[in-house]
């Protein structure tokens, strides 16, 4: 333990930044009204706190460093995961552009009003059954400021208690984002279910937290990791239905079977910006929690994280890949996709090696990027892309967008030489080594399962005559960010070694 | 063995608390008259009527009024033990307590800017 200091407070410069921008942002609420100044205004907190997270910024010198009392670390891992989630949030903030704040859709119709001239509420209410999402800029993306430090503060936790608080935090503003669709009573209902079941899984996680200081004495990662190495002498059985309850916790997090219930729910009920954002970033910051909890803390009881971790994931893989099969919404779709690659991404895990947790954080980053520009294109969509049906005919009356959806979807599927290509293959390899071959096979095999789910919106794409009116323009800011997306869809496919020197495993 | 004595004592309260309450009981219903009536016979709900239609609904003012207390009741929870080590902290205590209070203040602006304290 470490006398407090306030160089400490360095460790945390990428989180003090979207803090910051997040406080101005609801000291100003009631006086920023254009959308599209908070918006740039929040993908430069982003950016500035990824070149402060990035490896090769100021705030990490490459060396692994604590801080706060041994709460907080700063390392490879820790970096890594920063940049991803600050990625996140920007390309989130570029889709939100033109469904989330004022809603005005500019791209449609250039003479629409601005937002509310109401100065005392800020929404129209413009009468029942109205169904806008008028909800103000600042304080739509200060939750997702928020939501991001929380999860930053989750992936450099050292802690159970720091990451309880980091994880809670990105909770508790995603209850909020997923509601913040007042007038909407999807988005109502999504947000009511997911708080019950969000809550219950935060008493499961803080359980497992309790179980585990009465074992060990400890809530630090480290001091459970030496008090829990010695095998069988010493060793409280306790220490499993501690450890079986931190993974129900951040399984739900994760959105992994049979902690998943929330996801489809959730995902269609919100925005679909507010969607990308819980499927891309919080299951990375979720993965990122568990791989440190198990690779750190429970080092000394892989045998027994191991058989969990492959339960987790196999039963994650089949349902997820199964589920998708009906769905006929497309966020629905897309949230079973997400909880079979939620499955995918805890393969790497399995192992309980440096080289598997290499895997996963691979995993989670391409499917961060593929993930965000599936859901960008429902969104460039607008109501059209939010039904299956809306697919019809959409290369004959767009094609460019049509391509993205393609490349992503292939991306999705794992074919090469796209990113999920390179990411299934890793968590696969990494399996085979690890020795869990019928969980490698299981994998391959519903790898053809949600190759059906994904082709079939392919072909209703490329072989299905127009049903619709040709979709409007999307704005220039989600065109961006399916831009990006893609860019590093292919090139990390092309390029599958490139991220290999940052994804650094956490050490002890 | 030590602990075992230190709470012996809750045990013999325990034991006292249950024979004088169930006592009571007892006593009450072998030895009382009864003159049971339509009124006593209702359940005792501590002078609430017992059965009702949830009544009406309760203005939301109340809720926000209540969340915001706690909120900076909690605060004050922090307070205490830190002005205890205030000495020992120096001004790295001062700094972050100084960080702590600045953002609960940010809500408070938010809240009052918003007409959260406005009772209309």
């Amino acid at each position: 333990m470490n006398a407090p200091d306030l160089m400490d407070l360095k460790l945390v410069v990428p989180e003090m930044m979207l803090t910051g921008a997040a406080l101005v942002l609801i000291l100003l609420a009631r006086r920023i009204r254009k959308a599209n100044v908070v918006a740039a205004g929040t993908v430069v907190a982003a950016v500035a706190a990824a070149l402060a997270a990035a490896p090769i910024g100021w705030v990490f010198s490459g060396v692994a460093a604590t801080g706060f009392s041994d709460m907080i670390i700063v390392d490879g891992y820790s970096q890594f995961f920063k940049v991803l989630i600050a990625a996140a949030l920007a390309l989130t903030v570029l889709l939100s552009v033109k469904r989330a704040p004022g809603v005005v859709d500019r791209a449609t119709d250039p003479d629409a009003p601005g937002p509310s001239a109401d100065g005392e509420t800020g929404v129209v209410n413009t009468g029942p059954g109205n169904d806008t999402e008028d909800v103000r800029p600042a304080e739509y993306h200060a939750l997702l400021l928020l939501a991001s430090t929380g999860m930053m503060f989750a992936v450099s936790a050292l802690d159970l208690l720091t990451l309880y608080l980091g994880l809670e935090l990105m909770t508790l503003c995603s209850y909020i984002l997923v509601g913040i669709t007042v007038n909407s009573s999807a988005s109502n209902e999504a947000a009511i279910k997911y708080f019950l079941l969000g809550s219950f899984a935060s008493a499961l996680l803080l359980y497992g937290i309790s179980l585990t200081y009465g074992v060990t004495g400890a809530t630090g990662f480290e001091a459970i990791a030496s008090a829990v190495s010695g095998d069988g002498a010493g060793t409280d059985r306790m220490i499993w239905v501690a450890m079986g309850l931190l993974g129900a916790g951040l399984a739900f997090k994760v959105a992994a079977f049979p902690f998943h219930a929330w996801a489809p729910d959730a995902y269609q009920g919100a925005t679909a910006p507010v969607a990308a954002f819980l499927a891309a970033a919080s299951k990375a910051a979720g993965l990122a929690a568990l791989g440190r909890v198990c690779l750190v803390a429970f080092e000394g009881q892989s045998g027994v994280l191991s058989m969990g971790l492959a339960g987790l994931a196999g039963l994650s893989i089949v349902v997820g890949s199964i589920m998708a099969v009906s769905q006929s919404d497309m966020k629905r779709l897309l949230a079973y996709s997400s909880i079979a690659h939620a499955g995918y991404a805890l393969l790497g895990l399995v192992s309980g090696t440096p080289a598997g947790a290499t895997a996963t954080m691979t995993y989670a980053f391409l499917y961060v990027f593929m993930t965000l520009g599936a859901f960008g294109v429902v969104i460039a969509l607008g109501e059209r892309g939010e039904k299956l049906d809306g697919y019809h005919g959409l290369a004959a009356q767009r094609p460019g967008t049509a391509a993205l959806m393609l490349l992503f979807l292939l991306s999705l599927t794992g074919i090469p030489p796209t990113a999920g290509f390179a990411a299934k293959f890793i968590v696969i390899l990494s399996a085979v080594r690890s020795g869990h071959f019928a969980l490698a096979v299981l994998a391959v095999l519903c790898s053809v399962v949600t190759a059906f789910v994904y082709l079939r919106v392919v072909v209703l794409m490329y072989m299905k005559e127009p049903r619709e009116a040709a979709p409007s323009r999307f704005p220039v800011a989600v065109g961006t960010a399916l831009a990006l997306s893609a860019l590093v869809t292919i090139i990390a496919g092309i390029f599958p070694d490139l991220l290999a020197p940052w994804a650094v495993a956490p050490g002890k | 063995m030590i602990a075992e004595v230190e709470y012996t004592g809750i045990v013999v309260a325990f034991v006292l608390a249950g024979i004088i309450a169930g006592g009571m009981i007892v006593l009450a219903s072998t030895l009382g008259r009864k003159r049971p009536s339509t009124v006593k016979s209702e359940p005792f709900e501590c002078g609430q009527v017992p059965l009702s239609l949830p009544g009406g609904k309760l203005a939301i003012k109340f809720y926000l009024t209540a969340i915001l207390f706690i909120l900076f009741d909690v605060e004050l929870v922090f307070l205490y033990p830190w002005a205890v080590i205030y000495r020992e902290l120096g001004m790295v205590g001062l700094v972050e307590m100084g960080v702590f209070l600045g953002i609960l203040m940010v809500g408070y602006v938010y809240a009052w800017d918003n007409g959260a304290l406005k009772w209309q």
